[in-house]
């Protein structure tokens, strides 16, 4: 038996279900041609421009650190299956706990050199924090 | 500590599980998943038996969670929030309001599809279908007790992470393409809150990995039904809740923030940027949006179910029973915070993800690789 087959089925299902809601609702649902409709939601106001606009994404420091963890996970996950049963064959704490340690204190020092960089923040962009204290003044 | 060093795969009885997760996790062998009793029930066999049984239980697995999230989105969600605020809710239409289900089906498929100026169309259009797809598959490998469960491969439960993270690439499909600037808001909040998220999230889910040691869901399962303690007669089985209480809150706060509900439903965060990612989706669009959340929030619960409170197992009850009695304690809690808790703010969240659960979640995974070694 195939795992996987009915696992593919299920995405069959996920898929499918969704475009068959699609299917009933087009054949219940009005078509209105009026044209003050389309505008996009801004809060009753016109809206002015587009949103597809280049965007200060002010957490991309974080976002690359994720890689890094996200990456240590997947290594992570391989250790903790075997974990036990090593060491219930006999292998010592010294072969299969020290080596993960070591592991994980390396990227728990780099995570706390980017803690005391101020990478794990949310980057206040430099114009509003001039704004803000021009405010103040 | 002693009811928890089962390797797995032993075949266990103890007294306390019911009949139904006995009989799972004695089987010994491999477990008949659905498709397999399904095919075997009409005496198919070979690449025709799998796919047949496959695709109807895939379609039964599908339509047992589009009924729970039908009683939830229209009904339990206004009903429990109802009650937590003293309103009495929906009660015209059938017994307790129950038919508002109905109700509000055909009303929301019947509305009409307003497509907005400029949205990137075949975005638009797929990330509606790809968020339930998201939740659904993660399904597939949740056993929901009683042989309900499509299929046991070795990678279960990261396969289930796996599935249920594709979900952001929805939101944020749908955000960009709405080409409205809350939406675009909403899906960069919904980015920094998986990646505030996601690794304690698994990190977790790793320290329970060490006392299974198998990532199979079954397996995970299997190995809860040993007793822990006996108070009395009544012997407590031995799930990863009461084994690591530690672990279990944090996989339950980061599992709130994974599927985006209070305090953590920044990415919507109606007061702030309206309905964020789904602000410009009506009709069957903002139905599957819905739909989608909803069955996320129950993967959440049965995610949950499975990691730390024993899958299906439990007293009297069938299995599959107390499954979705697990699944509905957590959409409750979930209703529960959305009640009583507020939302936190993204810049917040990103350093309670980053400063507090991360560095949580590691210290509890090295603690309870540290204590297993040494009791080992």
């Amino acid at each position: 038996m195939n795992q996987w087959i009915a696992i593919g089925a299920l995405g069959v299902m996920g898929v499918g279900i969704p475009i068959a809601m699609m299917v009933v609702s087009a054949l219940l649902r009005p078509s209105v041609s009026e044209q003050g409709k389309t505008v996009v939601y801004e809060s009753g106001e016109v809206p002015t421009g587009t949103a597809h606009v280049q965007f200060n994404i002010q957490y991309y420091m974080v976002a690359l650190l994720f890689l890094v963890f996200d990456v240590e996970t997947v290594l992570i996950f391989p250790w903790t299956l075997i974990y036990r049963s090593a060491l219930e064959q006999g292998a010592t704490l010294g072969q299969v706990l020290a080596p993960m340690l070591v592991f994980i204190g390396v990227l728990v020092v780099g995570l706390g050199w980017a803690w005391r960089n101020g990478a794990v923040e949310w980057i206040k962009s430099p114009r509003a924090s001039r704004r803000k204290t021009e405010r103040q003044s | 500590m002693d009811g928890v060093f089962l390797q797995s795969g032993t075949p266990t009885g103890t007294a306390n599980a019911t009949a139904n997760a006995t009989a799972n996790a004695s089987a010994g062998g491999p477990i008949a998943t659905l498709p397999e009793t399904i095919s075997g029930v009409l005496g198919l066999s070979g690449t025709l038996g799998d796919v047949v049984g496959g695709l109807l239980g895939a379609f039964l697995i599908a339509n047992i969670m589009l009924g729970m999230t039908a009683l939830a989105g229209p009904w339990a969600k206004r009903k429990i929030t109802a009650a937590f605020t003293d309103r009495i809710a929906v009660n015209r239409i059938g017994p307790f309001g129950l038919l508002i289900i109905v109700a509000d089906a055909v009303r929301l498929l019947s509305k009409e599809l307003i497509v907005p100026e400029g949205v990137d169309r075949p975005a638009w259009d797929l990330a509606p279908i790809i968020l339930p797809f998201s939740a659904l598959l993660g399904f597939a490998v949740i056993p929901l007790g009683s042989g309900l469960q499509l299929a046991d491969p070795e990678t279960g439960i990261v396969f289930a992470f796996a599935a249920a993270s594709i979900a952001s690439l929805s939101l944020v499909m749908a955000g960009y393409a709405s080409n409205n600037k809350y939406s675009l808001l909403g899906a960069l909040r919904s980015i920094a809150q998986n990646l505030a998220y996601e690794i304690p999230l698994v990190v977790t889910a790793a320290s329970v990995i060490i006392f299974a040691g198998t990532f199979q869901t079954s397996e995970i399962v299997a190995a809860q039904t040993e007793t822990l303690v006996s108070l009395g007669g009544v012997s407590i089985p031995s799930w990863y809740a009461f084994v690591n209480p530690f672990a279990f809150v944090l996989f339950v706060a980061a599992n709130l923030a994974e599927i985006g509900r209070n305090p953590f439903d920044i990415p919507e965060a109606p007061t702030e940027i309206v309905a964020g990612y789904q602000t410009e989706y009506s009709s069957v669009y903002f139905v599957l949006f819905y739909l989608g959340e909803f069955i996320h929030i129950f993967l959440g619960g049965a995610l949950i179910a499975v990691l730390f409170l024993g899958g299906p197992a439990g007293p009297v009850l069938p299995g599959f029973v107390w499954m979705i009695i697990k699944m509905w304690a957590f959409f409750l809690f979930t209703q529960w915070a959305r009640s009583a808790v507020p939302r936190v703010r993204i810049d917040q969240l990103i350093e309670m993800g980053w400063k507090g659960m991360l560095v949580l979640s590691f210290a509890n995974l090295v603690l309870t690789a540290i204590l297993v070694g040494v009791i080992a």
